[in-house]
This record gives structure tokens, C-alpha cells and sequence, in this order.
């Protein structure tokens, strides 16, 4: 990593200008992956993504440059060309840099690149191996396992000055069944920031079975219906729809200029009283967490909703300058080559108090999506999307025949007010999350919740 | 680093894994320059001015590619390189074989399409266009209320490609985007609409084509309703198209259809669409931005049919694929980044238009809905089957004429259905850029489609 010599020099050079603020981001990331199709290893990668961020800003103005050159000389220049682009702040005083301090939220018995690609195509050939000879439905199995050491350095003009290791791994199960023409799948995507032991005490047959019978299920099912009616969306991935619907709405990003359909809500109600959420990117070996954010900032356990009122939103430190408030710690980034921004972490609605059988039993008709796929959000409206993978009919209180190619579309405000029942049974599950700052690691989650009424986009009337 | 010593540093890597047991090798060096600025609230509210560079490699043995990449150019970069790969050459045991290639009469390609105009590009000839459009877009109307995005970037970047077998390649262009998402408010509704525009002189702008665009991607959406559940006969726009055609391109790879992942497997040749839909691949099509002249693998392209009047010709095929199947490869063996192995990728597609113009084919549809936007579709599809539900808007069609704005609605169906079903296409064609060329398509008009809306009577 850069000198700590080197490092002054560049914000010495960044705040030549007329910069308030001066940050300069090292980043080293490893990775490793291999992928399989059935039970032949057909893909094989390793690499070094490197790279150095420098950004500055005066007031609301930012400026961001980066670079993969490690020369200082380079540095130098590129902080230079970074300084006489800012327009406009107060000069600020360089602070005395601060020691350095270390963090990481991952937690490793094995470092997972310590081990060889071998035990991990094995690992994988195991569940390729089951799921071909699962069904005779069953045609293809892709599979993958990637793992990663990131480690960052994030120095600034205020003193600030941290390094950060975050370690990860992401293994996936597609399993494809076939009847006629017709093709369905089935997936797992588990992530971690444990270390390889999670893989060894991971229940990999048990859930490739699950796959399978997600894919034979959904191969077999007629298509969903459609018209406005209640959903039970289940727990895990079904967070999904609140990381879209509210989360993003929730992000600086759109709440400090204005563009969120929750601009000016704190403190006021914006979902159903039984609903209480958190964005925590403290739970150590969670697969989105983080205890230093991509700004040197510590991250946070936040509430976001408490009982149905609007508690906090997520805030970068640009959007702090905006809207005139501390920064929550969020300021994240897929990498080097994107400026940070407001994103979330670990998102989740809390349980609460039903026995999801009950909310189920409590349903004389609807729908029951049992696993999500992704979904995306216009802030500024609020209108969704969100596909279910899986989904079953209720009739009577009873989950009845499995249906596909159901769709929820709704606007978020709504919807959060329309939820009516809300489960014990909290889950998380691994995701990834895009935006302006790039792709980022995320978690979901949720207890099973019901939503008294969403439009259902199906292909039956 | 510039482009002789990059070019020598790849030569050496090539021979250092020759030397280090490779039977075959092939190094490529990309670098990419960028610049970038937002306006907000009548200010630059950042800039962005970067460069990146990598060195990726691939390596065969036993029959076997290994790949790795690093962008820490650094003393080790070489031996970081050559181990990897080794090592992932011997955990991978694929059946279909990739090769190393040279063409003895290509085996120096040079493609430049740098533009003359790209010292324009400064922060300041930007910020004054950026500033002008965003207090232009919010004089439109008084019900728009803010610009919540708008950016001007541009960018450039050598690539440079050099194998064992005496390959070398070099390719480097330019462009300009301009992207602008306006925010419109009216009794208490808000919607949003963006635009955007490319190309590789900032002066070719014409700002007044953009901002009637975009004033009726964001007003025209104002009043918008449901309509009821049914059968709708559909105008896509070509936006829309493209973007749903573009979400199934995979299945028209020979790599997706060897993999037994696309239902196309085995119908070249056959029919697959309406007779009256064409769709071809133009590498060095006259209009786009940016030509295509080789692919990553130094295979030239070539101009060709995909769908010929409803007939699927031919798949897209790289070296790996098309040595599977007993063919050639038709010169789409491309890899996105340099870290990145080579896959199969489509340029330039042309879709053969009709010769009815917008206002006539609404006319000839009489009743239906015109689609403008579509919604989650890197979720509401089923890739494999064809299968999608996608959250759109658009507006009713009425009477032959466009009659009001409609939103919350979900169109549900079918790719490979909705490719039989089309029953003509406009005369408006237009540039959508998509992956890593362009679509040339003018509107398409599909029978019937399954909508879902909340109202409960359909508007007769």
C-alpha cells in the first residue's frame, strides 16, 4: 500500500485548490472463482484489481478522479488536476493525520483463499453430482464459487485514516428441469464474510435438493393470475421488496436532493404500525456488512422504521452536507473507479409477533411467493417491480397448486401501508445491490409478511 | 503506460509463458481515459476524470485456457500472471476446446476511430452544456420540477493484443453521452422521464430535438391510469424492443444453445418469426458509432443475417463454439474487459423496418396500447423458456390516435411467441445503443399481448 509520506503529499496537492475536504482511497482486491457446468470445471480465474480514488470537495462540489498508477509522481499530478477543477469552497486546514486503525467484519477460521480451487470444485461437483442424478427432470447444473480479499485505506484531510479487510465468499446451485419445451430453475446464492468453514458446515445437499424441487415444481406449474389481490411473501429474499420499494428511497442519494418519495417524512408514518426496519452493517461475517464504510466512517446499526414512523435515513457524507445533518456511515463503492455514495448494508424488516402458518391459515384467497427474484424502484415515484421465482396459490387457508411467472408492481408507499401481517420468523439472505457507486455486496431480509392488497401480473385472468 | 512500451510488455509476457510451459499464449493490455460531469441545482456538482488499465492473459496446456489478470502492474505483475493461469489450467477439465488464432493474412489488425473533435471535451465546454440543458429542460414546462440526473461523459481507450501465434491487434475509439432524467409534478402525482444522446462531437448536440423528446417522455406521462386485464394488441416502441429483444440475445449465442440453455438449439434454419420481422448484424454498419471491423479473437467480422423474413440463419459462434459445431466462427468472439474471458457477443443490429410511419401504424392498429417503457428485466424473465412479466406504461390507443397515458400495468409472455406474433414494423427507425453496439429499429407491432391492470371495465 501507498507510504503514509505519499499519502499527506497527495492531500497536500488536493488541497492546494479551493477544496474544503481532500480523501485519498487505496484499494487491493484478490479474487479467485471457478465455475462449473454439470460436472466439468469450464471456467478457472484469479486476478489483482488495484487501484487508488481521490476525491475532493467544496461544499456540495465533488470532484473525483482515480487512477491504477502508484507512482507518487503520478498521484501527485492527478491530485493537482483534481484541485484546480474544484469550484468554489471555504479552504480548510489540513488535520494531522490520526494512527492508523484496523477493522474487519469478517470472521475467518480459514482464510477460503488459503484454500485450493480443487476442494472447491469438488464441493461443488458434490452437489452437481446429486442434482443430475436427483430427477430425470433435472438437465443441467451450473454451479460457482467465488471468494475475495478486499482491503482499503481510506486517509483524508480531517485526520481520518483507516484500513479495512473484508473477506468474502459467494457459491451458487442453479439447477435446470426440462418437460417439453418448457425450462425452470431453481437457485441457491449463500454469501458470507466467515471464512471456508462455513462452506464445510454448510448443508450444500439439502439445499440442492431444495433447488431441484423449486425447479420440478415450477416446470410443472401453470401460469400465476393476475389482478389485484393479498400477498404473503416469505421470509429471506423476500426482503427484497423493501430493500427496493423503501431502502433506496431511504438513501441520501434520493432524500437529500429532493427525489425520493419520502423526502421530508422523518418522524412521520410511512408504513403500517406493525412494521419496524434496520439497516445494521455491524453483524460480524455477514455477507453485507462493513465496520469502516468505503469513507473511513464507522458503520451503523440504524433504524429506519419504528412502528410504521420514519426514524433515520441512510447518509453519506455528501448527502450530510446536503441535508445538513451527520453522516450515518454508509458511504460505500464497488470499487476504486466509482465515487461512494448512500447505500445500504444488512437491510432487513424486524420479526414480529405472527406464526407464519397462522398468516397463511388467516388468507382465504391470494397469492404466496415463497422465493423472490430481484426487482428494481423509481425513487421519485416509488413504482416497483419484483418477480417471484416461486409461488404458491392460497385457497381456503390452505397453500394450494404452485404457480409462474407471477410479477408484483405497486408504489412503495403503498405498499408498506398495506402491510398487514408481519412473522417471527426473521431471515436474512445474500444479494447484490446496484446504483450510482457501482455493485455492492448487500444482505435482505424480512420475517414472512403479508400485504393486504398488489397488483399480480400473471398471464391468467 | 503508452502504447509501445504497453505493446512490448505483453510481447515479453507471451514469451516469458512460452518459456514457462504454455503450449499457446495471448496477452492483451486495455487502458480507458473518462471524463465526467453532473450538473445539480444549476451547479457542476462533480467531476470525474480517470484512467484505467489492466493486463489480462490466457494460456493453454493440455488442452486446457487458463486465465488470469492483474491492473498492480507491478515487478511481480509477470510471475502473479503466469501462475495463476497455470494453475487454473489445471483444475479446468472443459470439453469444448478454445484456441489460440491467427489469421497469416490478418495477423496485424489495427482498428482507430478517433475522432478529430475529442479535444473539445473540456471541463468547461461541458459544464456550459450541462448548465444550459438543465435550465432549458426546467423552462419546458412549470410542472417539471427538478433535473434529478444529468450527466455528460466521455471516454477513450487503446486496447492492444498479442498471442504466440503471431497475432497482433490494436483498437481504440471515442465518444460522447449526454444523459438527462427530468422530475414532473402535477396534483400531487409525480413521474419521471429521461433522454439521451451520443455521439463523438459535442457540437453535433441539438439540444431543441432532445428537449422535445424529453418533454414528452416526462409530461406525456401526467394523468396517467390503469387499464383493465385482457388481450391487447401492442405497438412497442423501439426502446422498449430493443430492450426486450436485447434481454433473450443470449439465446441467439451457439455457446448458450451448446449448453443446452437456449431453445433455439438445433432451429437454425428453421422458422422462428413472423415472415415479416428481419433482424441482421452490421459489424461496420455506415451509421453506428462505433465499427467493429476484427473480433477479441482476431477473427474479422462479417455482415449477416440473424433472422431472415421470420427464418433463423445462423447463431452468433466464436473459435470454442464454432469448432463444436463444425463450422466457422462468424467473428463474435469478444471479452468485455481485460480481465474477462472471451464470450460470444452481437455488435450492430439492424432491424429490416416497414413503411408505415408512426402516426400510420397507430391508425392501422385502431385499438391497443402503445408501449414506451419496460420494467425489471433482469428479474420478471425466465431467460431459458421465454417466459416474462414485466412492469411497463405507455398509452392507450384509441380510435386510431393516441388517446391518454397508462401506468401500474404488467405485460405477461412469451420471446418466442411474441417473435411469431409480430405483424409489422414502422418506418421509424431509430439508434438505441445496447450492449456493445447499437440496434437500428424502428417500432414493432405485436398481435395480442396479456395485460394486467387494475381497472375493472376495459374502455371501449
Amino acid at each position: 500500500m501507498l507510504s503514509e509520506v505519499t499519502v499527506s503529499r497527495i492531500i497536500e496537492a488536493a488541497m492546494s485548490g479551493q477544496a474544503d475536504f481532500a480523501e485519498v482511497f487505496e484499494e487491493e482486491k484478490k479474487v479467485s472463482s471457478v465455475g462449473l457446468l454439470n460436472k466439468r470445471t469450464i471456467r478457472a480465474a484469479s486476478g489483482i484489481n488495484y487501484g487508488v480514488g481521490i476525491r475532493l470537495m467544496a461544499g456540495t462540489n465533488v470532484v473525483y478522479v482515480y487512477t491504477c498508477d502508484k507512482s507518487e509522481d503520478a498521484l501527485i499530478k492527478l491530485a493537482k488536476e483534481a484541485a484546480s477543477a474544484v469550484k468554489g469552497g471555504k479552504t480548510s486546514d489540513i488535520k494531522e493525520v490520526e494512527a492508523l486503525s484496523k477493522s474487519t467484519p469478517s470472521i475467518l477460521v480459514t482464510d477460503p483463499l488459503s484454500v485450493s480451487k480443487k476442494v472447491n470444485i469438488d464441493f461443488l461437483k458434490e452437489a452437481s453430482e446429486f442434482a443430475l442424478n436427483y430427477d430425470e427432470l433435472i438437465t443441467q447444473v451450473a454451479s460457482s464459487y467465488a471468494t475475495s480479499n478486499r482491503v482499503i485505506h481510506i486517509t483524508n484531510s480531517e485526520g481520518i485514516n483507516k484500513e479495512e479487510s473484508q473477506t468474502r465468499i459467494r457459491f451458487s446451485i442453479e439447477t435446470v428441469a426440462t418437460k417439453g419445451t418448457e425450462k425452470q430453475t431453481g437457485r441457491i446464492a449463500p454469501g458470507t464474510m466467515r471464512g471456508y468453514e462455513f462452506v464445510e458446515e454448510y448443508p450444500m445437499i439439502d439445499k440442492t435438493r431444495e433447488c431441484c424441487e423449486t425447479a420440478i415444481r415450477m416446470v410443472n406449474a401453470g401460469y400465476a393470475p393476475s389482478g389485484k389481490m393479498p400477498v404473503i411473501i416469505g421470509n429471506g429474499f423476500g426482503g427484497v421488496i423493501f430493500h427496493e420499494a423503501c431502502g433506496h428511497a431511504l438513501e441520501a442519494t434520493a432524500v437529500g436532493i429532493k427525489a425520493s418519495c419520502f423526502t421530508d417524512k422523518l418522524g412521520k408514518q410511512i408504513a403500517s404500525s406493525i412494521v419496524t426496519a434496520r439497516d445494521d452493517a455491524r453483524i460480524e461475517g455477514e455477507w453485507g456488512s462493513y465496520m469502516t464504510d468505503d469513507t473511513g466512517r464507522k458503520s451503523s446499526n440504524l433504524l429506519l422504521i419504528e412502528n410504521g414512523i420514519c426514524k433515520n435515513c441512510l447518509v453519506d457524507d455528501l448527502g450530510a452536507r446536503r441535508m445538513g445533518c451527520e453522516p450515518t456511515g454508509c458511504g460505500r463503492r464497488q470499487d476504486f473507479t466509482y465515487a461512494p455514495t448512500s447505500r445500504m448494508s444488512n437491510t432487513y424488516i424486524d420479526k414480529g409477533e405472527d406464526d407464519p402458518k397462522d398468516i397463511i391459515a388467516d388468507t382465504e384467497y391470494g397469492i404466496y411467493c415463497t422465493k423472490m427474484g430481484g426487482g428494481s424502484v423509481d425513487t421519485a415515484t416509488g413504482e416497483f417491480n419484483f418477480a417471484a421465482e416461486e409461488a404458491f396459490m392460497v385457497r381456503n387457508g390452505k397453500i394450494a397448486e404452485p404457480v409462474r411467472g407471477a410479477t408484483l408492481i405497486g408504489k412503495g408507499q403503498e405498499i408498506l401501508m398495506n402491510i398487514d401481517r408481519v412473522g417471527n420468523d426473521l431471515k436474512l439472505a445474500a444479494g447484490m445491490c446496484g446504483s450510482i457507486s457501482g455493485g455492492v455486496p448487500v444482505t435482505v431480509g424480512q420475517p414472512t409478511i403479508r400485504v393486504s392488497s398488489i397488483l399480480v401480473g400473471g398471464r391468467e385472468a | 503506460m503508452d502504447r509501445t512500451f504497453a505493446g512490448k510488455y505483453i510481447k515479453d509476457l507471451v514469451e516469458k509463458a512460452i518459456k514457462f510451459g504454455f503450449e499457446d499464449a495471448e496477452a492483451c493490455f486495455m487502458s480507458s481515459s473518462s471524463m465526467e460531469i453532473n450538473v445539480l441545482n444549476g451547479e457542476v456538482s462533480s467531476y470525474e476524470n480517470s484512467t484505467m488499465q489492466g493486463v489480462g492473459f490466457r494460456g493453454k496446456k493440455n488442452g486446457q485456457m487458463g486465465g488470469s489478470f492483474t491492473s498492480d502492474l507491478n515487478d511481480n505483475a509477470v510471475d502473479f500472471i503466469l501462475r495463476n493461469a497455470m494453475e487454473n489450467c489445471e483444475v479446468l477439465d472443459d470439453e469444448d476446446e478454445e484456441f489460440i488464432y491467427c489469421d497469416p493474412e490478418n495477423s496485424h489488425l489495427e482498428s482507430i476511430q478517433l475522432s478529430g473533435s475529442y479535444d473539445k471535451n473540456t471541463y468547461d465546454k461541458f459544464s456550459m452544456v450541462g448548465l444550459k440543458l438543465e435550465k432549458d429542460i426546467l423552462a419546458l414546462s412549470d410542472d417539471i420540477k427538478a433535473v434529478d440526473y444529468l450527466s455528460i461523459s466521455c471516454g477513450t481507450g487503446p486496447s492492444i493484443s498479442v498471442n504466440s501465434k503471431g497475432l497482433y491487434t490494436y483498437k481504440d475509439s471515442d465518444y460522447i453521452t449526454i444523459m438527462a432524467e427530468a422530475r414532473a409534478e402535477k396534483d400531487g402525482v409525480v413521474k419521471t422521464g429521461g433522454y439521451y444522446w451520443f455521439g463523438k462531437d459535442i457540437d453535433d448536440f441539438d439540444e431543441k430535438k432532445f428537449l422535445n423528446t424529453l418533454k414528452k417522455r416526462v409530461l406525456g406521462k401526467l394523468g396517467a391510469s390503469s387499464v383493465a386485464s385482457g388481450e391487447y394488441k401492442i405497438i412497442f416502441d423501439s426502446e422498449a424492443f430493443v430492450s426486450l429483444f436485447d434481454t433473450f440475445i443470449s439465446n441467439f449465442s451457439s455457446y448458450t444453445m451448446q449448453k443446452g440453455l437456449s431453445l433455439l438449439a438445433g432451429k437454425e434454419g428453421q422458422t422462428i418469426a413472423s415472415d415479416l420481422f428481419t433482424i441482421r448484424e452490421e459489424p461496420m454498419y455506415e451509421n453506428a458509432l462505433i465499427k467493429f471491423p476484427f473480433d477479441s479473437e482476431g477473427v474479422l467480422t462479417k455482415s449477416k443475417a440473424l433472422i431472415d423474413k421470420g427464418v433463423f440463419v445462423k447463431a452468433f459462434y466464436n473459435l470454442k463454439t464454432a469448432h463444436k459445431a463444425g463450422t466457422e466462427s462468424t467473428g463474435n468472439g469478444f471479452k468485455g474487459a481485460f480481465s474477462a474471458p472471451v464470450g460470444i457477443s452481437a455488435t450492430n443490429l439492424i432491424v429490416e423496418p416497414g413503411d408505415k410511419d408512426f402516426d400510420q401504424l397507430c391508425a392501422w392498429v385502431q385499438d391497443g396500447l402503445y408501449i414506451t417503457d419496460l420494467n425489471g428485466l433482469h428479474a420478471g424473465v425466465n431467460k431459458i423458456s421465454g417466459d416474462f412479466s414485466l412492469f411497463c406504461e405507455g398509452y392507450l390507443i384509441k380510435d386510431g390516435k393516441i388517446a391518454r397515458p397508462v401506468e401500474q400495468i404488467t405485460v405477461a409472455d412469451n420471446f418466442y411467441e411474441v417473435l411469431k406474433k409480430i405483424i409489422a414494423t414502422g418506418s421509424d427507425t431509430i439508434s438505441v445503443p445496447e450492449g456493445k453496439g447499437e440496434y437500428f429499429c424502428p417500432s414493432v407491432v405485436i398481435s395480442k399481448m396479456n395485460i394486467s391492470g387494475d381497472v375493472k371495465e376495459r374502455e371501449e
